[in-house]
């Protein structure tokens, strides 16, 4: 078992890849009672072409799927798995995201039995075409959830604006009519191709013996056979660096229109410490051009364009990333335009200063800091962090490092003016239901 | 858990020192009887506070600020807690101990008496007049937003036809009319009751020397003696229509049902009432989950919640428009089968463990510490892990039954979608 330490942030991290190819990383906490355990794979909703396992040609799935073999791991033949971990009082959920599968627990007792538990079934999976055709009304009710949430639909609209070709445009729960034909072969294919270890982390942080915790689970793999790893071949498709779609309404029965505008990010091949600078230069230009201590922020403010809803931020992973910057509004065309100029003239000109980048990379590593108090956080972000080939903890030495250069550099991703587009949700036309 | 020093009549420093946190939190809170005037005119000044102060006039001048306190995070907001408003001022910035250079906690304290007692006042002495104007719209935005997001609407609604006149119903934000009457004397005037007036409890949590703490709180903030106002009674409400449908353009159908129970948290069932309700709709191993979604795929979610300072329970559920009666059915069915004794010990156990689990993991964080000991601080006994999981372990099945026969349904909220053309 290898040991890492971070003297700074006072951690330190115990790390073994086991024989099957799983990585596990477990952090002791002190002073917590609770221990959490996720469980991730590499596979989320993007991945829906590709070479099964075993197999020589490519297939494309019907979209949603990564996330309806999440919601089905959960169904056994003897019952739901909810009810096993109610028993040792461990509360058990699930995502699914563009990338990444994760099935977690959190618990203050019974943390060997519960990791037992989580590892068993979602390396064990079960499904029927009956408890398949069960699942669909389940989930098409959470669709329909999400497709009623204006702030859901706005963001996801943008992404839709920004990608042509690029599967992160598709909802990652899918639609009522994608999810209606999926078979329990589907998911079986896309289960034997994406769960394999050598595909997935395990990150166990809390009130947890590190010795102790990783016998746990090198007994509970080495009792399971697997085949041998292979690695997983991804259809990737060709995208162009323009947004797809530069400007989009849709009505909605709100009461005040929301606004936003998205760029879309022309470097999305780094990895690794790079791709780390990458990320928080962009994170960081954003706070100095949109954050709550700007010019931009000031003026919107007085001129009643923005609201408490106002927000941006930056996402990026291998193959897309996206800025976004909105509000609710009732001047969605105004601020649209404000937004979009900020950017435009920073492209132009560096509109601050090395000063202005201290002050806010300061304020990002006490965000950082902070961020650092909360299990959950530090799981679920080492996990996404290391499967982009970085480690979380490294994020404040490199924020330390960062230059005005480095942020001048990183921008020119997201600054052409033909990488933006605009969405707005309006009010439905009252008129016309009279 | 918290030491308590009271520094005046009705001024009390709760600190509690732990390695636990890489930061430290402030939670100062101000409380006084709720009324919809009253707590318009607190939202608003507490946005108002939060905005700029003598010492940094602009919005931008105090976030530069903060950015260069290493992100520390200050916000104002306002809560209720059964009868009461509490206006709340929250800080948590990194413990000095993490950083290359130190002195951080001492500016932050400087900041936190700025924001409280140096505003920023015109020179006849009142609010900046639009700072005000602008920061009422920003409430008044935010009253209207729930409209937006269904489910919190159909929460509403529920609430405002199941009771009336009743702090359930009355919005800490006021209401719309309330906040646009506000002018910058108003504020002004509310600003200086609170002051004078409110009960103060200041809470600190971290990796702290307890009694330079006080010493430096008491400094910050040097509030005068008040007089102690005891907890008014929650009055009576009752619902206006046992079942009310409200037609928007949306594609779910949110149902929700408000129950009474005579079961509030200063009562001694309190502890089984929560079993109860942990067994009918409060996890995923709940007959609610199990049956509603699991068994009749009905919903993606449905569940129940316990707010046990009014002595009320919800059940909400999103599902198909033809679904309703189903669900409604459905539902009635979960409470009627707990009644007649149709519960498992795996239930209860389950809902035991549950119970105890969430409590330690709450107790994980320093905003949940914090929140716990005040919730729990006016209960009989010292509030411990220990003592709760006992009230718990001691509850039987008839208790449950007994709880599940007290629950009384009251009013039915559906929002429905528009019907097809």
């Amino acid at each position: 078992m290898e040991k890492i330490h971070f003297d700074q942030l006072e951690e330190t991290l115990y790390h073994e890849t086991l024989p099957n190819g799983l990585d596990v990383y477990i952090l002791p906490k002190q002073g917590f009672s609770k221990t959490f355990v996720t469980f991730t794979t590499k596979y989320g909703s993007i991945d829906r072409s590709f070479v099964p396992l075993g197999e020589e040609e490519a297939i494309t799935v019907p979209d949603g799927i990564a996330h309806f073999l999440e919601h089905k791991m959960f169904e056994k033949e003897d019952g739901d798995v909810f009810q096993k971990f109610s028993e040792y009082g461990a509360s058990a959920n699930a995502f699914t995201s563009f990338t990444r599968t994760a099935y977690l627990f959190s618990a203050t007792n019974h943390i060997e039995q519960s990791t037992n538990t989580l590892l068993d079934f979602v390396q064990q999976p079960y499904f029927t075409e009956q408890t398949v055709n069960k699942e669909k009304g389940i989930i098409g009710q959470e669709i329909q959830m999400y497709d009623d949430q204006p702030d859901w639909r706005v963001y996801f609209g943008s992404i839709e604006n920004l990608y042509e070709q690029h599967p992160v445009k598709i909802d990652i729960a899918g639609t009522v009519e994608s999810i209606d034909g999926i078979t329990a072969e589907h998911l079986y294919t896309c289960y034997n191709t994406f769960y394999h270890p050598s595909n997935m982390l395990l990150f166990a942080i809390g009130n947890v013996d590190p010795e102790q915790m990783m016998e746990t689970i090198r007994t509970n793999q080495a009792n399971k056979t697997f085949a041998e790893p292979q690695p997983i071949e991804r259809i990737v498709v060709d995208e162009p660096k323009e947004a797809a779609v530069s400007n989009r309404v849709l009505h909605m029965d709100v009461q005040k229109p929301k606004a936003y505008v998205s760029f879309k990010a022309r470097e999305v091949s780094l990895q690794g410490i790079a791709m780390m600078k990458h990320e928080l230069a962009i994170e960081l230009a954003l706070d100095l051009m949109y954050g709550r201590s700007s010019d931009f922020y000031e003026e919107v403010y007085q001129k009643g364009w923005i609201d408490e809803s106002y927000s941006y931020d930056f996402s990026l992973e291998e193959g897309f990333g996206f800025a976004m910057v909105g509000s609710d509004t009732a001047h969605p065309v105004e601020l649209q335009e404000g937004v979009k100029r900020v950017m435009n003239d920073a492209a132009k000109e560096l509109p601050f200063t090395q000063e202005d980048l201290d002050r806010v990379k300061r304020r990002k590593i006490g965000f950082t800091l902070r961020a650092l108090n909360s299990l959950e956080f530090i799981a679920n972000q080492f996990t996404r962090y290391k499967f982009n080939d970085m480690n979380l903890f490294d994020i404040v030495p490199v924020i330390e490092q960062l230059t005005i250069a480095d942020v001048e550099r990183a921008m020119t991703s997201i600054t052409g003016e033909s990488q933006q587009s605009t969405f707005t949700i309006e009010p439905l036309q009252k008129e016309a239901k009279a | 858990m918290f030491n308590r020093t009271e520094v005046a009549e009705g001024v009390s420093i709760f600190t509690r020192k732990t390695e636990q946190f890489k930061t430290v939190n402030f939670s100062i809170k101000l409380k006084r009887p709720l009324n919809t005037v009253e707590a318009a005119n607190r939202t608003v000044l507490t946005n108002v506070l939060q905005h700029s102060n003598q010492a940094f006039p602009t919005a931008a001048a105090l976030r530069m600020h903060l950015d260069d306190l290493y992100g520390t995070v200050l916000y104002l907001d306002t809560t209720k807690t059964g009868n009461d408003q509490v206006v709340l001022l929250n800080v948590e910035t990194v413990n000095d101990h993490y950083l290359k250079q130190g002195n951080v906690l001492k500016q932050v304290l400087t900041l936190m008496n700025k924001v409280l007692f140096e505003p920023n006042l015109t020179e006849d002495g009142y609010f900046q007049p639009s700072i005000v104007e602008r920061e009422k719209e920003m409430v008044i935005e935010r009253i209207q937003s729930v409209f937006d997001e269904k489910s919190r609407y159909a929460q509403k609604r529920l609430q405002e036809i199941f009771r009336p006149n009743h702090p359930i119903s009355t919005s800490v934000n006021g209401t719309v009319e309330a906040v646009q009457a506000i002018t910058p004397q108003s504020l002004k005037q509310t600003y200086e009751k609170m002051l004078a007036e409110d009960l103060v409890d200041i809470f600190v949590i971290g990796d702290i020397d307890e009694e330079e703490m006080v010493a430096a709180l008491k400094e910050a903030f040097p509030f005068k003696g008040r007089k102690r106002f005891e907890k008014a009674p929650i009055p009576t409400s009752k619902a206006t229509a046992a079942y009310t449908k409200e037609t928007f353009d949306t594609r779910q159908g949110k149902l929700h049902i408000g129950y009474s129970t005579p079961v509030t948290f200063e009562h001694e069932d309190f502890p089984k009432m929560q079993i109860f309700n942990g067994i009918f709709g409060g996890y995923p191993h709940a007959k609610l989950f199990m049956n509603v979604r699991e068994k009749e795929s009905l919903a993606y979610y449905c569940s129940s919640s316990y707010s046990a300072q009014y002595g009320v329970m919800y059940v909400m559920s999103g599902i198909e428009q033809e679904n309703e009666e189903k669900a409604i059915r459905l539902i009635d069915e979960q409470l009627e089968a707990i009644r007649e004794g149709d519960i498992s010990d795996l239930e209860i156990t389950q809902t035991k463990a549950m119970l105890k689990n969430q409590l330690k993991e709450a107790l994980d964080s320093a905003r949940g510490q914090i929140e716990l000991f005040n919730q729990y601080r006016d209960l009989k006994e010292p509030f411990t892990v220990e003592n709760m999981s006992a009230k718990w372990d001691a509850v039987s099945k008839e208790d449950v039954v007994r709880m599940a026969k007290q629950l009384n349904k009251e009013a039915v909220y559906f929002l429905c979608g528009e019907e097809a053309e």
